[in-house]
């Protein structure tokens, strides 16, 4: 008996073990290329820093790096607060259309990139719009709504609906209600809706190709272009920097949310 | 389109929450947009520069901007087809400076994206190589300078052939090359290789004979291992391929970390990508253009980003200022001889499709 419970225990940790090698192996392929002493060989030729001294001192690719970020962050931002303050109409208020709208966040989410890129494109031009900066950020705050929308709107209908009557009851308004009672509930669901546009919007490259103009050029696009002339190990280098930049943050939603779950 | 703006407006207000923060943000955004659009229409020291990834060093930009006070915001692209779709999907996007090919400069001069060169503000013409002007891509070069060069032949490994052996295109069709050669996977290098072949000509347009090229690539895929156009100089230094079409400045840069490669220019002729400057129609800083196309035509700068690409310059000072092992390097600056049997590239037009057609079929059904 303890010989097969044993077995099982042994193939669902290899299963599960496969699954992450699948996922994993790739970034770290890509991790340990970025100490690869050679510039285009894919054998290894020594163990070197080079790379990350390099992107030291790329400031074009420090430059864009650096567009990326902003645009993820401040994409992610207000696509947080509109997207939050939707779901939270959808799920409080009855108003005409209100199914329609509903299906609508989701035809978005399922419409491919390059229809949003194509019809981003059509509508700045049809305003006389200079592509740029602003309608990189309109378009990526466009394309994050619907997924924070989402997945605030699933958190918002595991909630007791009577907690919000009862407030209601004891004098509250609205506002009140949002900022102490929907605010601390969906805490959690609204930093997974800022954490998942951001990263939606730090690795756009179809919508951003067609919406971003000369003066704005971000990292996605900068990798892109370099599939010509093969990509440069300094980009391994970002990558892995980006990377531990993702890890860190995610350890740090953990710990808040730790910290939090303790605290109450 | 205003109905997308208007559902996103309704979505903001629900009849109660009417006037919510949120709301005036996203208004305020506009009216922000709106002034800041306006703005730009005034002349600016700013120079938009779009090139393939790679071609503008950043010591080069660096340079021009202290020397002209002008701002250069340095986009890149991939690929002809990159750059061309966006110019045509929004003429008035913004771009002073592109690198587009020798094939896309003849269809952007066709379709009127182009806007001609004032040659009086060009100090420094006399410095291109004649080998490379006027060219039947735009003839007096009215349009386009020609900025770098490359050119397309066979890569040999001398550990596993030897490279007297092979001399003509013909030579890949050996049997004995059974799967293991690269091909490029682009459409019109591929079969300018069939094409150069038979004799054709690179540009031809004549289906019969595109007919005719089809068949004899053909027989060619037996041999073909891997088509490529990213990663020639990762699969030549490896050694995972040790014979295929190449590119000289490619095989020219893997040489260094594998010696055992040779580069030959067949002897039936080869295809020279030319790639050049030109400005599109709807620049906005055209005098910084110009002087920035000054700028790259002087030697030195020119020798610099020849030497930092690792392609071969057509600015014939720039050449004649390059240290001794580069200038005389067979592979980057071969003699006269060869380069008399160098073909440039220009749009075929409609028989593009056929191209294309055969490229698909020569793929699928092998």
């Amino acid at each position: 008996m303890n010989y097969i419970k044993n077995m099982n225990t042994i193939r669902k940790i290899s299963y599960a073990s496969l699954i992450y090698f699948f996922l994993y192996a790739p970034i770290f392929v890509l991790i340990i290329y970025s100490f690869n002493n050679s510039s285009y060989s894919f054998l290894w030729q020594g163990f070197t820093l080079r790379w990350y001294q390099n992107l030291l001192h790329n400031t074009e690719l420090q430059i864009v790096a650096i567009h990326s970020l902003i645009i993820a962050i401040l994409a992610a931002t207000f696509a947080t607060g509109i997207g939050t303050v939707a779901a939270v109409n959808l799920y409080r208020y009855k108003f005409f259309g209100k199914k329609l709208l509903h299906s609508l966040i989701f035809i978005l989410i399922l419409s491919p990139d390059i229809v949003t890129g194509i019809s981003l494109l059509v509508l700045f031009s049809v305003m006389k719009i200079t592509l740029g900066f602003w309608t990189l950020l309109l378009s990526h705050i466009t394309f994050c709504i619907p997924f924070v929308t989402v997945i605030v709107f699933s958190r918002l209908i595991g909630q007791d609906k009577h907690l919000l009557e009862a407030a209601k009851d004891l004098g509250a308004t609205d506002s009140v209600i949002f900022r102490r009672i929907l605010i601390p509930l969906l805490w959690p669901s609204i930093i997974a809706g800022w954490l998942i546009s951001f990263t939606l919007s730090l690795d756009d490259v179809i919508i951003s190709f067609f919406v971003t103009g000369p003066e704005f050029d971000i990292l996605p696009l900068k990798i892109f272009s370099m599939t010509r002339v093969g990509v440069k190990p300094e980009v391994n280098a970002l990558c892995s920097v980006m990377f531990g930049l993702t890890l860190g943050l995610v350890c740090l939603y953990q710990f808040a949310m730790r910290n939090r779950d303790r605290g109450t | 389109m205003n109905m997308m703006l208007s559902s996103l407006r309704s979505l903001l207000s629900s009849p109660r929450k009417r006037g919510s923060k949120p709301k005036y943000l996203f208004f305020a955004l506009f009216l922000i947009l709106s002034i800041s659009s306006t703005l730009v229409q005034a002349e600016e020291p700013i120079l938009n520069v779009y090139t393939w990834s790679g071609y503008l060093p950043e010591s080069v930009i660096h340079q021009f901007q202290q020397e002209t006070g002008i701002r250069v915001n340095h986009s890149t692209y991939a690929s002809n087809e990159a750059l061309y779709s966006k110019l045509k999907a929004n003429p008035d996007i913004g771009y002073d400076i592109i690198i587009p090919s020798a094939d896309f400069v003849s269809r952007m001069i066709k379709q009127d994206l182009l806007q001609p060169l004032d040659k009086t503000k060009l100090h420094y013409l006399k410095n291109l190589n004649p080998t490379f002007l006027n060219k039947a891509c735009d003839p007096g070069n009215l349009y386009s300078l020609p900025y770098l060069w490359n050119a397309y032949g066979i890569a040999v490994n001398q550990k596993y052939h030897n490279p007297k052996t092979i001399t003509s295109w013909n030579d890949l069709w050996q049997s004995k090359y059974k799967e293991q050669l690269l091909a490029i996977d682009d459409t019109r290098i591929f079969f300018s290789m069939g094409l150069v072949s038979l004799g054709y000509s690179e540009n031809e347009t004549n289906p019969k004979k595109l007919n005719e090229v089809f068949l004899k690539l053909k027989d060619l895929m037996n041999n073909i291992k891997v088509f490529n156009l990213d990663a020639q100089k990762s699969i030549y230094i490896d050694e995972d391929i040790t014979l295929g079409m190449a590119l000289n400045g490619d095989i020219y840069l893997a040489q260094i970390e594998n010696p055992n490669l040779q580069f030959i220019f067949p002897k039936e002729g080869f295809v020279i990508a030319l790639d050049s400057l030109a400005i599109p129609k709807g620049a906005k800083h055209s005098d910084n253009a110009h002087r920035f196309i000054d700028f790259v035509l002087q030697a030195e700068v020119s020798k610099q980003i020849s030497l930092e690409t690792g392609f071969s310059t057509p600015n014939r000072a720039a050449e004649l200022a390059m240290p001794d092992n580069i200038r005389n390097n067979p592979f980057l600056y071969p003699t006269k001889e060869i380069m008399k049997r160098g073909k440039f590239e220009i749009d075929v037009g409609e028989a593009a499709r056929l191209y294309e057609h055969y490229f698909e079929r020569l793929k699928m059904e092998h």
